[in-house]
């Protein structure tokens, strides 16, 4: 029996799940930094309920481990419709916030189902990128099907209007057909058409605020009260870290409520603050295991669907990291990504838990069958 | 067909390729977080400090004021005003309605001070209320966080003992306006700054250098609403960033009395006009008080548009200081001038004896003496006791204008007897040279006559007349008048002494000119023929001149007699120069009532009243010997008088 728990543990793949605690810790101890001081606000207690959500979420990863990968890819599709449902259902009764409609609340529950949706979409890709030629090279022939399985989500959040999630899940997208081996002619040719209509959709497709938010992008520093304010704040928080940083609990941007949205999206230019460049090395490393292990895990599996699957999961959660590390230090224009595990927030943690879960179950299924 | 296994090796470039997109991304990111850490990291950490650092000028505490005897004249008190910085309005009507319930404002009034600042940056704090009380400012403190934009500025207001007493001596301190900003940097080639406050009058003004102090400024911690953190991070946050203490103003000791500032305001109750007293050994200005006055306080609480109206607006000026900054017709209280001239001159001696018919005819016009039926043969004491003038214009007649201008001037008239108080007057001694520039004329022999008593074209200041008298009284010793003894710093370390200022000695060629000059103006007191034989106070054995200041030009003794029935604007100023005591002079004082009619009648008793309070309190003992004294003169004008009246009026001659 004994012997069997052993075996047991021995073979059961604990990195992401490692991965996804070690990275939560530095997460909820900077969120308990940024907010301590926001008594009035009654921010104070974040912290805590993100801790919750975080049992939650491990709950949830824990036991999609033990679901066979064969399992899930049944299910695939059914995700995916059941998620998109729940994006019709924030269109049609969902709660404004921001001054975007993209809450659903059920009972005591608030929701984000934009949040879901790229794990719905993802599933629905893997599965029909390993039924439909998985050996073919992708062109545009085979991408008008998966294509439309994009857009049709994607416009429905963009319309709500999330531009952000939107983008990231046409990112995914992308992300998941250059590992289906995208023709280089197509993705040349995507480039270009992509910049076209990005042109064509900042004159005639964004809304004035959105496009605000380009124009401060470039030069934030023309509107440092207004728009730039938040770019600019995020920067010298970011920068008035220096080295080593200021030290925990330390940040004043924060504490003195320079940098809004201190607890959500700029969670890391609070952190970079108090731990300077050194701290901010450590935290980007933990981020790239996790990632690389999930680049690993996709040439380590016998089923081309958990390959396909993993690259999907990995790119979900590379997407955020990346694009909340670049707006908020200024790379790229403030969207509102959040940070994955570091940002408050229990739908984004939730799909983490689920993705790390699958990324588990199929890690198993390896070593166990073999 | 490939079998599973080998589909996912077919793929391995591709998660290859993509494990190079991550670490390219995150190296970029790693880039450009190097770029703002350690490239900019120095700047934007000053920015960060910027953000969350205001620099709040912590007000250097004005140095007191102090009467000569160490009595506290001017005080500082703190003061509370409401502000609100429009930036950090949150729900502006929400806010405004509360802040209109603390201060009782109405909403409208805070919406006009709003809109008046409305052009100037968001982020400077507009004063909404000024001098709120305790109440207010315990509610405004306990519902600060509702109150987002709104708090308590304190600062220490200027507060002055003994409100409208001396206040022209004093001054005040107002805020710099927007047109004296440049004015005033030009002047003293400091930094001054708009709501700065600077002496702007009396005292406060001369001495500001002194009493200012230098305002230093302190760092606080600030958050995005621009609300003062109470509790501040243990980073290093204040490092390299240096607060500035506040140098303390300096204390002033002034040579004023305060009781008898005190006195002299009261003598003054009702009456327009001012006084001056002077110690007659060093030129110390003993006490100085002009009515009607105002409250120098008001000025640094911000004055209220109605009270500034009621001052501008007021026909007695208030603001007019009548002792420095006005200059009368000396009247005859000029005669003793008139009289050591001549005397000097030789035009008159001790045997002179002038015969007064009444009046003195120059070519077509005569020249009246007030006495209606002339004083008869007279003599420089008994012409300086009754006033005559034909004695003065007579002896004038013999010299000219310019040697009683020499005279004059020896003794300090006619120009700036350079007290260190802003915007004195000159006065104005006139020569023949003098008119010949001023109007191109040639001086005409009747201006002598008038001038000889003191009107036409003569001009003097109560502190030009009381100078010269304590020349008369001390041996002919010009002293500056000054007002400031010492200036401590703020831990009582004397810095600066002021010394008695002596001027000139003027040499008199005939030793009994001051002598009888002297006996003179004591007669005038203490004589029952004297013209302020009424005003003798007892104790004091003063020794003095009346004079009335024509305003009119009318012939004297015309409207003299009616000058209780003309309108107050048409009524002579009446004015007392005098010296006491007598036999050992201390103090000197010259009074000038506008429109008070007669000099005994008006300001006789007012430097009777100083000069008593004087008397008492620092020449107790001279002021209990003094009584005796009187006793023995009174003796003896009671004798001369019964001996003088069965005598014949003695047959004038010249």
């Amino acid at each position: 029996m004994n012997q069997t728990i052993l075996q047991f543990l021995k073979r059961y793949d604990f990195s992401f799940l490692g991965s996804m605690s070690a990275i939560f810790l530095v997460g909820v101890l900077n969120l308990y930094s940024a907010t301590h001081s926001q008594q009035h606000e009654g921010l104070d207690s974040l912290y805590k309920s993100q801790m919750i959500w975080f049992g939650i979420s491990l709950s949830v990863a824990v036991a999609i481990s033990f679901l066979n990968p064969k399992t899930i890819e049944r299910f695939s599709y059914v995700a995916y419709i059941g998620t998109l449902f729940l994006i019709f259902l924030v269109l049609l009764m969902g709660k404004v916030g921001m001054g975007a409609q993209r809450w659903l609340v059920i009972g005591p529950l608030r929701m984000q189902p934009s949040e879901f949706m790229k794990m719905g979409l993802v599933l629905a890709l893997a599965r029909y990128f390993t039924k439909v030629y998985p050996e073919r090279e992708l062109g545009f022939k085979e991408l008008i099907f998966p294509g439309i399985i994009t857009m049709v989500p994607a416009v429905m959040v963009i319309v709500q209007p999330d531009l952000g999630t939107g983008m990231l899940l046409l990112f995914i997208f992308a992300m998941m057909i250059f590992y289906k081996r995208l023709k280089w002619k197509t993705i040349m040719t995507l480039g270009i058409i992509s910049l076209v209509s990005g042109v064509l959709m900042y004159n005639f497709g964004l809304k004035e605020y959105q496009r605000k938010r380009i124009h401060t992008f470039i030069d934030p520093y023309e509107d440092a009260k207004g728009s730039g304010y938040n770019a600019i704040q995020s920067e010298i928080a970011i920068g008035s870290g220096r080295l080593f940083g200021k030290g925990f609990k330390n940040s004043s941007q924060a504490s003195l409520n320079y940098l809004p949205e201190n607890h959500t999206d700029f969670v890391f230019a609070i952190f970079n603050e108090e731990h300077g460049f050194f701290g901010s090395v450590f935290l980007v490393i933990l981020y790239i295991v996790f990632f690389m292990r999930m680049v690993w895990l996709a040439s380590s599996v016998q089923r081309f669907y958990d390959s396909v699957l993993v690259v999907g999961i990995m790119s979900i959660f590379f997407w955020h990291t990346f694009i909340n590390m670049s707006m908020v230090s200024g790379l790229l224009p403030i969207v509102g990504i959040p940070l994955p595990l570091m940002s408050y927030g229990g739908s984004s943690m939730l799909t983490f838990g689920v993705g790390v879960g699958i990324a588990t179950s199929i890690s198993n299924t390896r070593n166990f069958f073999n | 067909m490939f079998g599973e296994e080998e589909l996912v090796k077919i793929h391995k470039d591709r998660a290859t390729l993509i494990s190079y997109i991550i670490t390219a991304a995150f190296g970029l990111v790693l880039a450009r977080l190097w770029y703002l850490q350690v490239y900019k990291g120095e700047t934007l950490h000053n920015y960060s400090i910027q953000n969350r650092l205001r620099k709040e000028v912590v007000w250097a505490p004005r140095g007191l004021i102090y009467s000569r005897d160490d009595q506290l004249l001017v005080d500082n008190i703190p003061r509370f005003d409401a502000i609100l910085t429009p930036q950090f309005l949150i729900d502006k009507e929400e806010t405004l309605n509360k802040l209109s319930g603390i201060l009782s404002l109405e909403r409208a009034s805070i919406d006009g001070v709003l809109k008046k600042n409305s052009n100037q940056a968001k982020y400077r704090p507009i004063i909404i209320k000024k001098n709120i009380s305790f109440g207010e400012l315990a509610q405004i403190e306990s519902q600060n966080a509702e109150l987002p934009g709104v708090s308590v500025d304190t600062f220490i207001s200027r507060e002055y003992r003994d409100k409208e007493v001396g206040a022209h001596l004093l001054g005040y301190i107002s805020e710099i306006s927007q047109i004296q900003l440049p004015k005033l940097r030009e002047r003293d080639r400091l930094d001054y700054r708009l709501g700065d406050f600077i002496g702007q009058f009396g005292i406060e003004e001369q001495l500001d250098r002194y009493l200012r102090g230098e305002n230093g400024h302190e760092f606080v911690e600030v958050d995005a609403r621009g609300r003062r953190k109470r509790y501040i991070n243990t980073d290093n946050l204040f490092k390299g960033i240096e607060d500035e203490k506040p140098l303390s103003g300096m204390n002033v000791k002034l040579t004023i009395d305060r009781d008898m500032q005190i006195a002299a305001y009261e003598a003054l109750e009702g009456r327009v006009g001012g006084v001056i007293a002077l110690d007659v050994e060093s030129g110390q200005v003993l006490a100085m008080v002009s009515r009607p006055s105002f409250d120098p306080s008001q000025f640094s609480r911000g004055l209220s548009p109605d009270y500034w109206r009621s001052l501008v607006n007021n026909k007695e000026h208030p603001l007019r200081d009548r002792n420095i900054q006005e200059h009368f017709s000396p009247g005859s209280t000029f005669k003793a001038i008139t009289g050591i001239a001549a005397f000097e001159n030789g035009a008159i001696d001790e045997r002179t004896e002038v015969n007064c018919g009444g009046s003195f005819r120059l070519g077509s016009r005569v020249y009246h003496c007030w006495k209606k039926e002339g004083h008869g043969a007279t003599s420089l004491v008994k012409a300086i006791r009754e006033s005559c003038n034909v004695y003065f214009q007579k002896a004038a007649f013999r010299m000219d204008i310019d040697e009683i201008a020499k005279y004059a001037k020896a003794f300090g008239m006619g120009a700036r007897t350079g007290i260190s108080l802003p915007r004195e007057v000159s006065g104005l001694i006139p020569t023949k040279d003098w008119k010949r520039k001023r109007f191109g004329q040639e001086w005409q022999p009747g201006e002598t006559l008038s001038c000889s008593i003191g009107q036409s074209y003569v001009l003097s200041s109560t502190i030009q007349l009381a100078t010269a008298y304590a020349a008369i009284a001390n041996g002919g010793k010009i002293f500056r008048p000054y007002v400031v003894k010492d200036v401590y710093d703020d831990q009582g370390e004397l810095v600066k002494t002021f010394h008695p200022e002596l001027l000139s000695k003027i040499e008199m060629k005939n030793p009994k000119t001051l002598q009888l000059v002297r006996e003179g103006l004591f007669q005038v007191m203490n004589n029952p023929k004297g013209t302020a034989f009424a005003r003798r106070g007892p104790g004091i054995m003063m020794a003095g001149k009346t004079g009335t200041s024509q305003v009119k030009t009318a012939s004297a003794d015309k409207v003299y007699q009616k000058c209780d029935l003309m309108d107050y604007e048409s009524r002579h100023h009446g004015l007392f120069v005098g010296f006491a005591p007598y036999d050992n002079p201390k103090i000197a004082t010259a009074v000038i009532i506008e429109h008070g009619c007669s000099g005994s009648g008006a300001a006789a008793p007012v430097a009777e009243k100083v000069v008593t309070q004087y008397m008492k309190k620092y020449q107790p003992e001279m002021y209990l010997e003094n009584l005796e004294k009187d006793k023995l003169i009174k003796d003896n004008w009671v004798k001369t008088l019964k001996a003088e009246v069965p005598k014949a009026k003695p047959t004038a001659t010249e």
